[in-house]
């Protein structure tokens, strides 16, 4: 997308296409839903790849929060839908248009097929999985404090010292504290990674960019040590939610684990540079 | 802790979805295919938008009748705090809001180690990008409200401990 900045300008056509995912196409099922915007959402179908699109004029733009937000909901209901009514979608990313009509789509298809059938076939059944671990705060802190013996000296230089010299051992003291909790933080995030790996088709890592609560410490007192998107079946959700009930059991740690989601973080870039990975 | 067993769709899953769609999803290349552009710089506002989830009901997600919307809310309202560069493209009536609580000074607290995470940087520098407006709030603000002064020093841990030690001294708090 960075390098289609231009194209910011465009956001008024004649005909559109607004993209919400590919499929694999069964015959007689069709999908019935409405979409962003309230648009009517339809199946075009090209073979047994269909796309999921509804008709536009124009970019899906605003600075209403409030309305993006709405769209953003009402897009993933589609592909929702979408998953439900024809198995593992190829989700595409939000406000994704195809100028043109139905045409062009098809034969934006014909020109894709062999990714978009590859992904489908290698996504079949998968779908994407969240999970973040979270600790409470204080109970890290605690436990830190009580593991390091470091942090011991300092506090017993920090009570021994005068105040201008308590200070900068504080600064030290904190300095220490946030180099263990990174330090357990990464370790935490290998442990997890690694039994996640036993279940899973793909394990990704994610930033802390981008959950709503990013930074550790807010008002439920819980900080994030890792926090991962995984593809599996669902046939695996079972293995893979006991295994986290038993990371969960350890006091003071709690698991989230959302899905199954439409896997937006295990799809590649269509066109281009071929095998971008998109997002991270 | 409560999973027995299985994955749901909560409370704050308004998040993951917005992560997903906007920063990953498959991006077509192609000349025919157009698209905002930065729809990543669109997840950070809309992320530091997101003050109430009363209406993601109607649109498919449910959150359970228990949920608590101010906790969800404080969570927003926290990570707009972090993302104060993106968020004063947005207008100044979500920082006069956060003025009136008392939380976020404890929020606050714990927020410096924020800026030693690499993708923190990253993120600081395409808010950056997307508003102007954001630098000149850098300076200008610092001295007329804690609240900016402090949201600074949050994201700029490196420098706040070099040269600003009463922030620092907010931080041992913590």
């Amino acid at each position: 997308m960075a390098d289609d900045t231009d194209t910011e300008g465009e956001t008024e056509f004649e005909e559109g296409r607004y993209l919400y995912c590919a499929v694999t196409v069964d015959d007689g099922t069709d999908l019935d839903t409405d979409g962003v915007d309230d648009e009517p959402v339809r199946l075009l179908a090209v073979d047994d790849i269909g796309v999921v699109l509804h008709d536009c004029e124009s970019l899906y733009d605003t600075a209403d929060m409030d309305e993006l937000r709405k769209w953003v909901l009402q897009h993933q209901n589609v592909v929702d839908a979408a998953g439900e009514a024809f198995g593992t979608p190829i989700p595409f990313q939000f406000d994704t248009v195809l100028t043109g009509d139905d045409d062009r789509v098809r034969e934006w298809v014909a020109e894709e097929r062999g990714t978009l059938g590859d992904y489908l076939d290698r996504l079949a059944g998968h779908w994407e999985y969240r999970v973040e671990l979270r600790r409470e705060e204080e109970a890290l802190r605690e436990d830190l404090v009580a593991s390091d013996d470091r942090l011991a000296e300092l506090d017993e230089e920090i009570e021994a010292a005068g105040s201008g010299t308590a200070f900068m051992l504080e600064k030290q003291y904190d300095q220490r504290l946030r180099e263990l909790r990174r330090e357990r933080r990464t370790d935490r995030a290998a442990a997890l990674r690694d039994r996640l790996d036993e279940f899973v088709l793909d394990v990704n890592e994610l930033g802390e960019r981008t959950t709503l609560d990013d930074e550790d410490g807010d008002d439920d007192g819980m900080e994030t040590q890792a926090r991962f998107t995984v593809l599996a079946t669902e046939d695996d959700e079972e293995g893979m939610g006991e295994m986290l009930d038993e990371v969960a059991a350890e006091t003071g740690v709690e698991v989230r684990f959302t899905g199954p989601w439409p896997p937006y973080s295990f799809v590649p870039a269509i066109g281009g540079e071929d095998g971008t990975e998109t997002g991270g | 802790m409560s999973n027995s067993g299985g994955p749901t769709r909560q409370s704050d899953s308004l998040a993951d979805v917005v992560e997903m769609l906007l920063d990953k999803g498959v991006v077509i290349n192609a000349d025919i295919v157009v698209s905002i552009g930065d729809t990543e710089l669109l997840g950070v506002q809309l992320r530091a938008a997101i003050a109430s989830f009363e209406t993601a009901a109607e649109y498919g997600l449910e959150f359970p009748d228990g949920t608590d919307m101010r906790r969800v809310e404080q969570a927003s309202g926290r990570s707009e705090l972090e993302d104060d560069d993106t968020v004063t493209v947005e207008g100044g009536e979500d920082d006069a809001a956060l003025d009136d609580e008392e939380q976020s000074d404890t929020e606050r607290q714990s927020a410096p180690e924020l800026g030693t995470r690499p993708n923190d940087g990253a993120r600081a520098e395409s808010a950056g990008g997307g508003g102007d407006e954001a630098d000149g709030d850098e300076g200008g603000d610092e001295d007329a409200s804690d609240e900016d002064a402090d949201g600074e020093s949050a994201s700029n841990t490196e420098q706040a401990a070099e040269s600003d030690a009463a922030a620092e001294e907010a931080d041992d708090d913590d």
